[in-house]
């Protein structure tokens, strides 16, 4: 698991300034879990929360529960961080699902061109015959809008099919699309909430307080 | 909360609401930010009008307009960076990609879905049934009046859509969850269950018959016009486009967490049929959504009309017998 769960996992540490204590680091990091629909329980070296439907501009809007911890080393103190994100894992799978649709689309356009070929073909011939060409009214041609083409009979049978059949290319495109997006994401979010972490344990507390935070729904401290 | 009379109606009882072009916000900046920003949209529909009114034929094609259109929101969505209306709409990495799966479904599932049992299918079977033929007539009008009746004829049947659905259950559970979005974006248009997105999207034009570049050119004034109406970027809209067409600003006020004013601006691109049926309301909100802002996740969002219709109809048929009687 612990292979493929960087996907969906993002994990970190940041440094403590020298000296600073755990109940200093959590109580700068504290306002980040002060926000709607997010618990958190707070312990010794040790902060644990969850969240739900996080609001769009909650700044760990992408995660969805996690762990912090404050770890001695003799080179300092360090505070390490285990995040999981549905969202990530979500965009990870989008393009499968895209490629399903995809699929799914290109075997409707092969069943519907058999029953096309199977179907009565002269009302389509029919029809042809009687499209006619449509004059411009005299209003546009004095303004000088370009006159309706003549339908070319093979192009208008060729682009009329194909009018038709769909296409799998807007999922190929959208596959595409989300695979880029994953890529991105995981790139800026796990960078994001790196410098989010450091800037909050660098800034001071009173500051921290001055920020608008949003009032706490189902928060709860221990 | 005080709100504010607007007709028969008190808007902003329940949540703060704007109400009144003089006191919404202008754009800050210098004299050629000032200048982009209050004659960005009225450039953009002229140019487009004229662009495909004159195209030669070779280039006035529907994947033309794909392509416009593509680039189009990608420039609105560069100016959602430089000039947003509110920071608190700001576009994160989890919006857009929120955002793009719907705009993804739509152009894929929906698309599919609208060939089988969409208005065009519809409006055909009707016209075969009854032995009705299009009215052909139309194609002899000038090309920019049948552009504006195909246009209108679609946001006109859009507006009663829209009308009903915030009037009448049934529609108003599919169509709810769009209204728990919580800030405006360029693709937040999209957001929305599926079945809402098919309702919305359904037309009578199809009765009528229009030469190929009138429907080009009605895509072109619903690119032009319509793209706004879940924009975050602030402009000096000119006085004439607002009330004439929908805007951001108007979209607003119908996503607020105000009830009254969320029953208000169902047009998609023209406001002045909300004027016509007097509901209207000019203003701009920023706080926006239901259940005092809950984001409602794509897994809610995809069964929330289900779920919701099966509690209404448990609660509705419950056996006056099952009800729990108090201990004696």
């Amino acid at each position: 698991m612990r292979l493929i769960d960087w996907i969906w996992h993002i994990r970190g540490s940041v440094a403590l300034a020298p000296g600073q204590s755990s109940d200093d680091a959590f109580g700068k990091l504290e306002p980040l879990f002060r926000q709607p629909n997010t618990s958190f329980e707070r312990s010794n070296d040790m902060l644990v929360f969850q969240k739900k439907d996080q609001a769009a501009q909650d700044k760990m809007s992408i995660f969805d529960d996690g762990t912090l911890r404050i770890e001695r080393g003799t080179s300092g103190a360090v505070l390490r961080y285990h995040l999981t994100s549905r969202a990530l894992l979500a965009c990870f799978l989008a393009p499968l699902l895209f490629l399903g649709i995809a699929q799914f689309t290109v075997m409707l356009g092969q069943h519907q061109a058999k029953t096309e070929h199977a179907s009565d073909k002269s009302a389509d011939a029919k029809k042809d015959k009687d499209k006619k060409i449509v004059p411009l009214n005299p209003i546009d041609k004095f303004l000088g809008a370009p006159a309706p083409e003549k339908p070319d009979k093979k192009d208008a049978d060729k682009g009329g099919k194909r009018d038709k059949k769909p296409s799998p290319t807007p999922a190929y495109v959208f596959a595409a699309i989300f695979a880029a997006l994953y890529v991105g994401g995981r790139i800026l979010e796990d960078r994001l909430i790196k410098s989010h972490f450091a800037k909050r344990l660098r800034g001071s507390r009173s500051t921290m307080t001055r920020e608008p935070a949003l009032p706490p729904v189902g928060g709860r401290a221990a | 909360m005080d709100g504010i009379r607007v007709g028969k109606r008190i808007i902003g009882a329940d949540s703060p609401v704007i109400v009144g072009w003089e006191n919404i916000g202008r754009v800050e900046g210098g004299p050629v930010k000032q200048f982009i920003f209050t004659w960005f949209q009225p450039t953009v529909l002229f140019a487009a009008i004229l662009f495909w009114y004159y195209a030669p034929n070779s280039i006035a094609k529907a994947s033309t307009a794909i392509g416009i259109g593509i680039g189009f929101k990608l420039l609105l969505l560069s100016l959602e960076w430089v000039n947003p209306r509110y920071d608190s709409w700001r576009l994160t990495w989890k919006e857009l990609v929120t955002d793009l799966f719907y705009v993804g479904l739509g152009y894929t599932v929906l698309r599919i879905v609208d060939s089988y049992i969409g208005s065009s299918v519809m409006v055909e079977a009707i016209q075969h049934l009854f032995h009705w033929d299009k009215f052909a007539w139309f194609t002899s009008l000038p090309l920019l009046v049948q552009a504006f009746l195909i246009s209108f004829i679609f946001d006109f049947g859009q507006y009663w859509m829209h009308r009903g659905m915030h009037n009448w259950y049934p529609l108003w559970l599919p169509h709810s969850v769009h209204h728990y979005i919580t800030q405006m974006n360029i693709n937040k248009g999209a957001v929305g269950n599926p079945v809402e997105l098919f309702l919305i999207g359904l037309g009578i034009g199809g009765f009528f018959d229009f030469v190929p570049r009138a429907f080009l050119l009605a895509g072109a004034i619903g690119m032009s016009v319509g793209s706004y109406m879940h924009i975050n970027v602030r402009f000096n809209t000119p006085r004439w486009w607002r009330f004439l067409f929908n805007t951001t600003e108007h979209h607003s006020v119908h996503h607020s967490r105000d009830y009254e004013a969320s029953r208000s601006n169902f047009a998609g691109t023209y406001i002045f049929i909300d004027r016509i049926f007097g509901t209207c309301v000019d203003g701009e909100a920023e706080l926006l959504g239901m259940e005092g802002g809950r984001r409602m996740s794509i897994r809610e969002q995809m069964t929330y009309p289900f779920t919701e219709a099966w509690k209404t109809l448990k609660e509705k048929f419950a056996r006056p017998g099952a009800m729990v009687m108090p201990a004696e």
